[in-house]
């Protein structure tokens, strides 16, 4: 759990840094777009008024080229007639006709050159609508010589451009004047020729510079004088301005761009990308919380299975408390040596062992349900209080097992069995009965270590009235009857391999050692043998030894009967064996045989009602001087000791049919005594041999 | 169990191979049917071959001597072994029947 907070921890701290990186990213991607997609649109606004400009300034030097060859065409013209002053309107006027752009033009010459025409003598033709006015001007109160169109040149030698002003003459506009030196043949400078043009067509080309909307030109001369500009221009923040110079005027052209027209565009598209990172960044957000919510469920999910894990530990507990489990179970006898051990795979297994001790006899059992985890602890703590509440009214294996079998096939609806190995073991003289039911049979460890011989059978809880088959074995002081379940041969290692009987056999054979250390030799073995590889099954072992050394003077043996008829015959061959084993001569066998039959005769016939099946348990108890034979069964209460015995002594007309055979039985036997015992009759008769 | 019944004039000769137990005597019971109509003449049980008795085993022979009785037939019981001689001593059988070697 530390390690998974450590874990949600630490993927918290990634994912504000995922978002961190991200968003910075997203951030500096808009920025570099950003200044580039700024420096591109502004190269191209630059390279737009360049190509603007440049296609402006054309159209100006070629206006200024045309003007100023016109005034210099005139000032030649002028030059050679200068005699005939009364003819000067005509060059002027000619020069106005083919140069529509000049609003007026005069020639205006130096104080007193023509004497007879005063002072000033300035003869000038004005555009008037599609006509011309003629007319001379100069006089006190227009004193050209003050001018700067007309000092400028006289006094440089060269034509020139004036600064704007105002022209009341030609046409109440603002005007510029381009003058030239007006020179007489010999090459003196007599008064200039000059031209007027209005400012109108600057400012209209100005205005055209249209590049972007609001954007606009505009001109100022050398001395910063703004030459032309829209009539109506605004005042932009940061506007961008590209000036270039026209020709040699010294002027300066223009182009004011307002900031928004360029970037208003990529202003849209920034915000667009704005809000898409905006986008990114929100699903980003939202990815990392539905990713931050999986991992708080599965913190939950890891809480929950703790506390499934927990109650499994729990009910691990509960389980294990169930078995006996305190070793030596049985400190105050020595005739008997025992441990046991139950591993679960899972926290809780299907496995199962008991035992215990009633009349000098060991009851003990072992069981492996079918699956694993908390389905089969159930099923196995259903299993273990079955056999200890069907145990404590049976006395043979084969009726525990039976009895346990009907009631597991009768309420088992979920299919789930077990296998089971169910024995008596009399400490008073090692005889062993048991009876499986599917489970893999046990080993008996003497002075080798063999296979105890098992009818196999089916599980228990499969079929309800299975017929299961009861056997019995006799153990010799020292020796051991080891019962396992499949988790011990089916250990694997990480190949797979099984550990398997034999070496189970090779661990536990030699030496007398104590139950408990062969036990741990086989638990270490078999941990040596698994390595790292994981517990796939639940492993669980007892071993019972049999330390009694006293020698046995009685035995037992044992034969269950169905309540049919036919079976009688069996009878000859249980007490033949008898016989054989005890030395008994032929005429007492007989005898037994026959006291035996009418009994069970008796049981078989009488005992249970018609059609039900019923089984007749005999007991033989072999003594040194007698013989003991318990017959038992589960049939209405009966006591045939009190049926009448028939009268041998009367004519063979008068005697009854009935009656003979418990005659015969208190003939034979020494004695013969009935009793009702938990639902059971229970005959039992003694023949001292 | 093997039971053989042959007649010589009017004296049966009924023959018990084996142990006449209980599930013996049931089968017994129903061949020895004829037998019983025959009850008039002479009944020979030849025990020579048989090696057990019950009492439902007895109980043919307490029959067999019943319906003689009333039809006034014999019936002699052959050549029983020792232990079967038992059990007719002790069930008084040995009075009932005219016993032979």
């Amino acid at each position: 759990m530390k390690q998974v907070n450590k874990y949600l921890r630490k993927s918290v701290w990634t994912g504000l840094l995922l978002v961190v990186i991200a968003a910075a990213t997203l951030e500096a991607t808009g920025l570099i777009q950003y200044y580039f997609s700024r420096k591109m649109l502004t190269e191209e606004a630059r390279q737009r008024a360049e190509s603007e400009m440049a296609l402006a300034r054309q159209k100006i030097e070629s206006v200024m080229t045309t003007v100023e060859t016109a005034t210099e065409n005139l000032s030649w013209t002028a030059g050679l007639i200068l005699e005939s002053p009364e003819y000067f309107f005509i060059p002027i006027r000619r020069m106005m006709e083919t140069n529509d752009i000049i609003m007026d033009a005069a020639l205006a010459f130096t104080d007193g050159f023509y004497p007879e025409r005063g002072k000033w003598f300035e003869p000038l033709v004005a555009r008037r609508g599609d006509g011309f006015e003629e007319m001379v001007l100069g006089s006190e109160s227009h004193d050209y010589m003050t001018a700067e169109w007309f000092t400028k040149p006289i006094l440089t030698g060269k034509g020139s451009w004036s600064e704007p002003y105002f022209d009341d003459i030609a046409g109440m506009t603002t005007v510029i004047t381009y003058s030239v030196p007006l020179k007489d043949t010999t090459g003196a400078i007599v008064g200039v020729a000059a031209a007027d043009i209005t400012m109108e067509w600057l400012n209209a080309l100005m205005g055209q510079i249209q590049l972007y909307p609001d954007s606009y030109g505009t001109i100022v001369n050398g001395n910063g004088t703004l030459l032309a500009s829209p009539p109506e221009t605004l005042k932009f923040a940061n506007p961008l301005r590209y000036t270039s110079s026209v020709g040699d005027t010294g002027w300066s052209m223009s182009v004011v761009i307002p900031e928004e027209s360029v970037f208003g565009g990529m202003k849209h598209i920034n915000t667009l990308v704005l809000l898409l990172q905006l986008l990114g960044l929100a699903m980003i957000f939202l990815i990392l919380r539905s990713a931050a919510k999986s991992q708080i469920r599965y913190q939950e999910l890891n809480e929950k299975k703790q506390v499934m894990e927990s109650e499994l530990h729990i009910a691990h507990g509960i389980q294990m408390a169930m078995l006996p489990n305190i070793f030596p179970p049985f400190p105050e006898r020595n005739d008997i040596d025992m441990f046991a051990f139950l591993d679960p795979a899972k926290e809780v297994g299907g496995d199962l062992y008991d035992f215990f001790i009633r009349n000098d006899k060991l009851y003990f059992c072992i069981g492996d349900v079918s699956g694993k985890g908390v389905p089969a602890s159930l099923v196995m703590a259903v299993t273990r209080s079955l056999f200890r509440t069907v145990s404590a009214h049976e006395r043979s294996p084969l009726h525990i097992v039976t009895n346990m079998n009907d009631s597991m096939s009768d309420t088992n609806e979920d299919t789930m069995f077990v296998t089971f190995f169910c024995g008596i073991l009399d400490l008073l003289n090692g005889h062993l009965r048991y009876c499986n039911a599917g489970h893999n049979g046990p080993l008996l460890l003497g002075d080798t270590v063999r296979n105890l011989p098992v009818e196999p059978n089916i599980p228990l809880g499969i079929v309800s009235g299975a017929a299961f088959k009861e056997q019995e074995a006799d153990l010799a002081y020292g020796e051991g009857i080891f019962l396992y379940t499949d988790g011990i041969t089916e250990a694997e290692d990480k190949n797979h391999n099984m550990f398997g009987e034999e070496r189970v056999k090779s661990v536990l054979a030699g030496g007398n050692g104590m139950a408990k250390d062969k036990l741990a030799k086989l638990k270490k073995a078999i941990s040596d043998f698994v390595g790292g590889a994981v517990q796939s099954d639940d492993m669980t072992t007892v071993l019972i030894r049999y330390m009694n050394d006293r020698n046995p003077d009685t035995m037992e043996r044992h034969l269950i009967l169905h309540n049919d008829i036919q079976q009688i015959p069996q009878l000859a061959g249980f007490v033949e064996a008898i016989a054989q084993e005890k030395h008994l001569d032929q005429s007492l066998a007989m005898s037994l045989n026959l006291a035996l039959e009418e009994v069970v005769t008796n049981v078989i016939m009488y005992a249970y009602p018609e059609g039900a099946d019923g089984l007749v348990d005999i007991e033989a108890i072999i003594r040194k001087e007698s013989i003991d034979f318990l017959v038992i069964d589960s049939g209405t209460p009966f006591d045939p000791t009190t049926v009448p015995a028939a009268n041998i002594d009367a004519p063979a007309e008068d005697r009854p049919i009935g009656g003979l055979g418990i005659y015969l039985v208190k003939s034979i036997m020494d004695t013969v005594e009935y009793k009702r015992y938990e639902g059971k009759n229970i005959l039992s008769m003694t023949k001292k041999i | 169990m093997e039971t053989k019944i042959y007649k010589e004039g009017d004296v049966t000769t009924v023959k018990f191979i084996g142990r006449l137990d209980t599930p013996a005597a049931q089968e017994v019971t129903k061949e020895i049917e004829s037998v019983m109509d025959a009850a008039s003449g002479t009944v020979i049980m030849d025990c020579s071959e048989m090696t057990y008795i019950s009492s439902s085993g007895l109980r043919i022979f307490l029959s067999l001597r019943k319906a003689a009785a009333t039809k006034g037939g014999e019936i002699i019981v052959k050549s029983i072994s020792n232990d079967i001689r038992q059990v007719f001593m002790m069930t008084g059988f040995l009075n009932l029947f005219q016993i032979q070697d």
